[in-house]
């Protein structure tokens, strides 16, 4: 699905004013949010995660190398591999596959990749069913809606909404109890799994040295539609790979913690090419799409590089204030949250989500939450930077010259003493009258307006702290005299 | 199709844009051998090793743990003394399970040595339960796999920590088995456990990886609807675990 086209702002107001989002937010950050957090606080193996980064930023840095490894091995199992630069290859190379093997029906494993790539409308413009069989993401199929969270796509819906569209687009009996609701989807989806042609999904982590992709699911969904029908094609981000198995095992360790605090998810699965000879199920053909679609541009770029060490996981949507009151939908990507401000930005263009970036607060608690220690906050403020400055790797344009005008001329105001008093003054006289009851500025003339149109400004004090130093101290002096 | 030379250039053109990100100019294409580092495996024999002088009272500790572990995943964990008691707790169990999804009970099991064992085609015999075997000769396995309401597997080994069974892919011993039907039951001999995950990782390296495999940690859950539990999302929504001692 289409994330949504509304501007940030609008997005934030109609996340902040959904009653059900605010209420599963809350849940959300209480619950796996502070659990990861106490969880890195605690536990015995403190130098997992540093650890991990490094070795982690390390395979990045031979990523050319890892990911030929990784091709040969999984060519050796009798798999494909195609390696797509952009979306457009990638949509075209799975529409080729679904051709040759006259595919009627994709069931697909959650996959963020996937609406990366816009591989849906591809494939019903072909003709081709497509049915999600994540049940989050199923609902959300079925309300024609975008994902609202990385790992809980629906949490901005409730029960009783849920409960209608089952009713309205499946035709069952209305019903708001979740297992009942889970059980009328686990028949539809059933139906579904056992019939298709073709499985797509995402990629977790892949790991070179065994040659395969692992995923992870609590539902089964992506078992299934690994296993059951005649092709799988994954979609794997080409920075999601481990060198080795080592590697592996603890960036899915951080992973599943990061994600849901959970022990192990209960599946994993490790796949890496079709069935064997003599295996009665899994896949005939096995094709791997190995993606970069604007990720080689990060991984030149020293300062976001860092970012593509991130795993998906989630949790810093989980920790994250901003997030935390607004949801998924302002961002208008299909990356949210604090990872999704950083990456929507890089992968889609600085100046056209300019507002992603602004709007966090740097607070720090995602890079605290991080299960690799992303330093998020250092990257909003470099796009901040290059938002006031203009780049030209990046091609960003200089967001605001009117701002950056006002603040050149607030840097000569505040170095001379003069200036600065009767800026001081003038101030002073313009606030007169605008002090609402609270003792707030609450509104404000001219372009200054957008500043106090969501919040109030604290108005200049009557007298500045040098100002009454100034009174003090000369009046101890004339006590001294006498 | 891509055939397979314009696949070639296609991947060459790919990881040459790669390359061009981490090190600019670089004329020749990086070699694995250069960079063996990256590479470097841990060396797994140590830790199995000593996995494999584990004694009673090793085990012991580790079934308790297991069993402990169990217990927030809803996975059902029953301590027999052999693999009769195991065949006579599963005959009980089938007789009184209802299926989901039909009326006749089918019962489908992993080709193995120690699913014979269990000899759950003579002890119902007599019931109306058909019990079905993954043999590979088989061609009819997915079909009796979905017509079944109970699957039994063999597990390759078992993890304490997070109550996890791994399950390696065999031609006689398919994924399905332990994923189609509505109830799984997984049989574990007590030797087989293990401690965590890196173990299993130990281990799953020292045997070879040469095919797929899952680790599987109770019975499918999904929290999508208002974060409320659901068992049975997609997979069996009731998973039992017969540790045989
Ligand atoms: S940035 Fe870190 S916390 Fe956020 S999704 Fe990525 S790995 Fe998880």
């Amino acid at each position: 699905m289409k994330p949504s086209t509304i501007s940030y702002t609008d997005g934030a107001k109609a996340g902040l004013a959904n009653a059900t989002l605010q209420k599963s937010l809350k849940k959300i950050q209480n619950g796996f949010g502070k659990k990861a957090m106490r969880h890195w606080q605690t536990m015995t193996d403190s130098d997992l995660r540093p650890r991990a980064k490094a070795r982690r930023m390390q395979t990045l840095e031979h990523l050319d190398i890892v990911l030929a490894e990784l091709a040969e091995k999984i060519r050796e199992h009798g798999g494909h591999v195609y390696f797509a630069a952009t979306a457009e290859d990638a949509v075209r190379y799975t529409l080729q596959v679904a051709e040759r093997n006259k595919v009627n029906k994709v069931v697909k494993g959650k996959s963020m990749t996937s609406a990366e790539i816009g591989i849906d409308p591809a494939l019903q413009n072909a003709g081709i069913e497509v049915v999600e069989t994540d049940l989050g993401e199923y609902i959300i199929q079925l309300a024609e809606d975008a994902p609202s969270h990385i790992i809980a796509p629906c949490i901005h819906m409730d029960r009783f909404q849920i409960g209608k569209l089952f009713t309205d687009k499946l035709g069952h009996e209305y019903s708001d109890d979740p297992p009942t609701l889970t059980r009328m989807a686990r028949k539809s989806l059933r139906e579904k799994l056992l019939s298709a042609d073709m499985g797509i999904t995402g990629c977790n982590i892949a790991c070179a040295e065994t040659g395969q992709i692992s995923l992870v699911s609590n539902e089964g969904n992506i078992r299934m539609s690994t296993t059951m029908p005649r092709v799988h094609v994954a979609l794997m981000g080409m920075e999601r790979i481990a060198a080795t198995f080592d590697e592996h095992r603890e960036l899915l360790q951080l992973l599943i913690t990061g994600a849901t605090v959970q022990k192990l998810s209960t599946y994993v699965s490790f796949v890496g090419g079709p069935r064997h000879e003599g295996d009665p199920d899994g896949p005939e053909e096995f094709h791997l799409i190995v993606i970069d679609n604007g990720r080689s541009k990060i991984l030149a770029d020293p300062e976001f590089r860092e970012v593509l060490a991130c795993i998906r996981c989630g949790a810093c949507l989980n920790i994250c204030p901003v997030y935390g009151r607004i949801g998924g939908h302002a961002y208008n990507s299909h990356y949210c949250g604090p990872i999704g401000a950083v990456v929507t930005p890089l992968l889609n263009g600085i100046n056209d989500h300019a507002d992603l970036c602004k709007g966090e607060t740097l607070c720090g608690a995602c890079k605290d939450v991080c299960p690799v220690e992303n330093d998020l906050p250092r990257m909003l403020s470099a796009l901040r930077h290059k938002l006031a400055y203009g780049d030209k790797y990046w091609q960003v344009k200089p967001y605001n010259r009117i701002e950056a005008a006002g603040f050149k001329g607030w840097r000569k105001a505040i170095s001379s003493r003069k200036a600065y008093n009767m800026l001081l003054k003038v101030g002073r006289f313009l606030q007169k009258g605008r002090i609402a009851e609270n003792g707030m500025i609450s509104s404000m003339p001219g372009p200054a307006g957008k500043w106090t149109r969501d919040r109030d400004l604290k108005p200049l004090a009557t007298e500045t702290f040098t100002e009454r130093w100034r009174k003090h101290h000369s009046s101890r002096k004339m006590e001294e005299k006498s | 199709m891509i055939d397979s030379t314009t696949a070639h250039s296609n991947e060459a053109k790919f990881l040459h844009t790669v390359r061009e990100s981490l090190v600019p100019g670089a004329k020749e294409v990086r070699q694995k051998k250069d960079f063996l580092h990256i590479f470097q495996k841990t060396d797994c024999l140590q830790s199995v090793e000593r996995i494999q002088q584990r004694n009673d009272l090793d085990f012991v500790n580790l079934i308790a743990s297991f069993k402990e572990n169990c217990t927030p995943l809803n996975l059902g964990v029953h301590r027999v003394r052999n693999l009769y008691e195991a065949g006579e707790w599963i005959t009980q169990f089938a007789r009184s399970a209802e299926p989901e999804f039909d009326i006749e009970k089918h019962i489908i099991q992993h080709a193995h040595p120690d699913t014979h064992e269990l000899q759950l085609w003579k002890r119902l015999a007599n019931d109306p339960i058909t019990v079905h075997t993954t043999f590979t000769e088989d061609t009819e396995i997915a079909e009796k796999t979905r017509a079944s309401f109970i699957g039994i597997t063999v597990a390759d080994w078992g993890i304490a920590e997070s109550a996890t069974l791994v399950q390696v892919t065999a031609p006689s011993r398919p994924r399905s088995t332990s994923l189609v039907p509505s109830i799984h039951i997984g049989i574990l001999r007590k030797n087989r456990l293990l401690a965590n995950l890196a173990e299993a990782y130990a281990m799953l390296q020292h045997n070879g990886i040469n095919s797929s495999f899952t680790f599987i940690s109770g019975p499918s859950k999904t929290g999508d609807i208002e974060a409320h539990m659901v068992h049975g999302a997609h997979g069996p929504r009731e998973m039992h675990v017969l540790i045989v001692e």
